[in-house]
């Protein structure tokens, strides 16, 4: 009976020893601790640990269970622990990711797979009507025509680059589907980056402006773990990502094609559109290839505009220069909101 | 004050907040079963419990075992709420913890009482238990036992009162006086006396040994938290095959002398007077439950 | 009653069920997952929406995992999330 275990949430960067004693435990049952959880439930038989579950956020992670215990609802009593846990942390919904051969059990504690990243990962959520009533919602905003395109851009902050590559891939498509990475992950907080994009497109027409979701996968909170010492193609976290754009948005909306830019200063990024073209394209997935249309970036002075250049002249201070390479509405905001900010610290990527 | 001929030989814990073991609780035989919405619940599923009891009363499953449920303490924010799911659902007994005083139990019967009309409830229908846990309620069992006419049996509770004692659960001493001051409390006050939960549920000898001990101090009953020990309380609470044929000859004799109208029942040339007559019935009882010992 | 903010009940241990509640734009949806779909799926729906009724939910968003529960453990656990997710904390013994 599960009265003789005792089960109690742990900050592990509060508990030094609670947390080498998971990291242990978790390393014993074929795991990686991941430093960015912020509590864990542990469960307990007396003194000795039997099980455990992360959260980061709203993402369940490192969940596992003493092989002594498993077939018995321990397994079970950890997940509920950890939902439960989330909720009164304000997160109702909630994502794992986690290898296939175990969907089976987290379908028994409620989720349900979003994508599979075939033979290394499935990310799940515990809703049925998650992603569904998403794509519900963004069916209603199918456009007619032969070329849908799409971009996503985090915009970080709005650029004339950003504008050149939406202008382009506009006159390309007979309707632009403009979507929002929501992640407040960048120096640029996501309500600004919106009004941003949202003021500089407003002339644009026959494009549809989507706000960010959770859909969208977030870069800071994935698992690399299941892809170390892996040969798979591109990053993990960029697989999963496009994967999901492949099977459910691109298909709700109709979309065929999909526009980046081009970004010679960032190998990151050089690297994200190689990784795109592959899952989008490559011949792995039940879901129509989404075809990948670079652009190449227009230039200012001979140089390639990006919005990391546009943080730089800003730590600086010289709004000559950035005014070169933002539109009027984004220099507005810089002007008025930001030209205090010396600090410069920005954690999101480029572009 | 009641004279008790109901048996009680033995009350088992349901923790409250778990649903399979309240699905399955009727499968057991206890003479009593109890739902606990009180220690064996955490502060987080409280309001939960409180409705899986509501509806698992209301169900009536439990043919003849009698139902209790061990509300939070009306001094916190979930007793009087536990007290209305309870009442309103048809409990049998209400089981009050921690009560120190008499006047914990007139405060609960107050409530009851208030219930009990509200919900068009027979007044007087929901059964009182109280359970000592304290240096004061062991020092104010017979003010407690008394209280009510409600009041259908005592309880000790050893976790807390040992803690209240400052000492630990050992070999028994340490409830020495406890338990004899609550039994005495609950034979003055003609209701019944329930001793302490046996929480090593894989020792087997330990657990006969106590309730061997509690049998002969004279407790009614014991509480439990494993269905298993159900079964093993029950048989070390049946008399013996020489008990029951003397309870026997005892109850022909004092039904013989009813008849012929005798003032006083003898057997075998000896008086036989009313406590030795009673023991006898409840002896009885006790075997039609569950037989001879084995 | 009206449901306000996103709540949870119960459990996913075998013979329980773990009931979510949030809050809708003004329809009611109730979806159901058991493993025992196909003999027991419309009944758990039944017990399910006589309870809100009673409750007198008629928006909101109610997600059910049902693990085996029995009709009285149902009612319980989304009476629970109701009231959690509720703006009103009294209860109204006679709608339970």
């Amino acid at each position: 009976m599960n009265d003789e275990f005792e089960f109690y949430a742990v900050d592990p960067a509060q508990e030094p020893s609670e947390q080498a004693e998971i990291k242990a435990f978790l390393a014993k049952n074929g795991l990686s601790y991941e430093d960015g959880i912020e509590v864990f439930v542990v469960g307990r038989q007396g003194r000795r640990l039997i099980a455990c579950g992360g959260l980061e956020q709203n993402i369940v992670k490192c969940v596992a269970t003493d092989p002594l215990f498993r077939g018995e609802s321990l397994s079970l009593t950890i997940v509920n622990e950890v939902i439960h846990l989330a909720y009164e942390r304000g997160h109702s919904h909630l994502f794992l990711y986690t290898r296939p051969n175990n969907i089976a059990f987290f379908a028994g504690c409620g989720f349900y797979p979003i994508v599979e990243v075939p033979g290394m990962v499935s990310v799940m959520e515990n809703t049925p009507i998650g992603i569904r009533r998403y794509c519900d919602g963004l069916k209603k905003l199918r456009q007619p025509g032969a070329r849908i395109g799409s971009c996503v851009i985090n915009a970080n902050p709005f650029t004339r680059g950003h504008l050149y590559l939406i202008e382009q891939a506009a006159a390309a498509s007979d309707w632009l589907h403009l979507f929002v990475v929501a992640e407040d992950a960048s120096f640029f907080p996501y309500r600004d980056r919106y009004q941003l994009i949202k003021a500089g497109v407003a002339g644009i027409e026959r494009l549809t402006l989507h706000p960010g979701s959770e859909y969208m996968v977030s870069r800071a909170t994935f698992s690399s773990y299941f892809f170390k010492e892996k040969n798979v193609v591109g990053d993990c976290f960029t697989a999963v990502d496009l994967l999901i754009f492949r099977e459910w948005i691109a298909p709700a909306l109709g979309i065929t094609h999909r526009f980046v830019g081009t970004e010679p200063f960032c190998p990151t990024t050089n690297k994200y559109n190689r990784d795109m073209k592959y899952w989008l394209q490559a011949d792995l997935s039940a879901a129509a290839p989404v075809n990948v249309v670079e652009i190449e970036r227009t230039a200012q002075d001979a140089r390639a505009i990006s919005a990391s250049e546009v943080r730089r002249l800003l730590r600086t201070g010289d709004f000559d220069r950035i005014a070169k390479l933002v539109p009027p509405t984004t220099y507005e905001l810089l002007s008025s909101k930001y030209r205090m900010r010396a600090d410069g610290a920005s954690a999101g990527a480029a572009a | 004050m009641t004279t008790s001929t109901k048996l009680r030989r033995s009350m088992l814990f349901l923790p409250g907040s778990n649903a399979a073991m309240l699905s399955t609780a009727f499968v057991f035989k206890p003479d009593s079963i109890m739902f606990d919405l009180e220690d064996a619940v955490s502060l987080r599923e409280k309001d939960s419990a409180r409705l899986l009891v509501f509806h698992a009363l209301k169900l009536r499953n439990y043919r003849d075992m009698e139902t209790v449920v061990r509300i939070n303490p009306l001094s916190t924010p979930f007793g009087l709420l536990d007290l209305e799911a309870a009442v309103r659902a048809g409990v049998d007994v209400v089981r009050l913890p921690k009560t120190d005083t008499a006047e914990d139990v007139h405060a609960l019967e107050r409530e009851v009482e208030r219930i009990e009309r509200e919900c068009g409830r027979d007044v007087g229908s929901t059964k009182l238990m109280a359970a000592i846990e304290s240096a004061s309620g062991v020092i104010n069992a017979v003010a407690i036992a008394t209280a009510s006419p409600r009041l259908i049996g005592i309880a000790l509770a050893g976790f807390d009162y040992v803690m209240d004692m400052q000492t630990e659960r050992g070999d028994g001493t340490e409830l020495f006086y406890a338990r004899c001051a609550v039994l005495h409390a609950a034979r003055y006050a003609k209701i019944d006396a329930f001793d302490v939960v046996f929480s090593d549920v894989n020792d087997d000898e330990g657990f006969l040994k106590e309730v061997e001990l509690i049998k002969r101090l004279g407790f009614n009953g014991k509480s439990l938290i494993n269905p298993r020990q159900i079964e093993q309380l029950h048989n070390a609470f049946a008399p013996t095959q020489e008990e029951v044929d003397y309870s026997r000859r005892v109850v022909a004799a004092a039904e013989l002398g009813e008849r012929q109208g005798l003032g006083v029942v003898s057997l075998n040339g000896k008086m036989i007077d009313a406590p030795v007559i009673q023991h006898a019935r409840v002896v009885l009882q006790r075997a039609q439950a569950s037989g001879v010992r084995r | 009653m009206k449901i306000v903010k996103e709540a949870i009940a119960g459990t996913l241990e075998s013979s329980d069920v773990l009931v979510k509640v949030a809050p809708s734009d003004g329809t009611l949806e109730v979806v159901v997952t058991s493993e025992v779909e196909h003999q027991f799926g419309a009944q758990i729906r039944a017990v399910v929406d006589e309870t809100l009724i009673r409750l007198g939910i008629s928006e909101g968003i109610v997600l059910v995992e049902d693990k085996g529960a029995l009709d009285c453990t149902l009612r319980a656990r989304v009476q629970t999330a109701v009231l959690r997710g509720g703006a009103v904390k009294t209860l109204d013994w006679s709608a339970l």
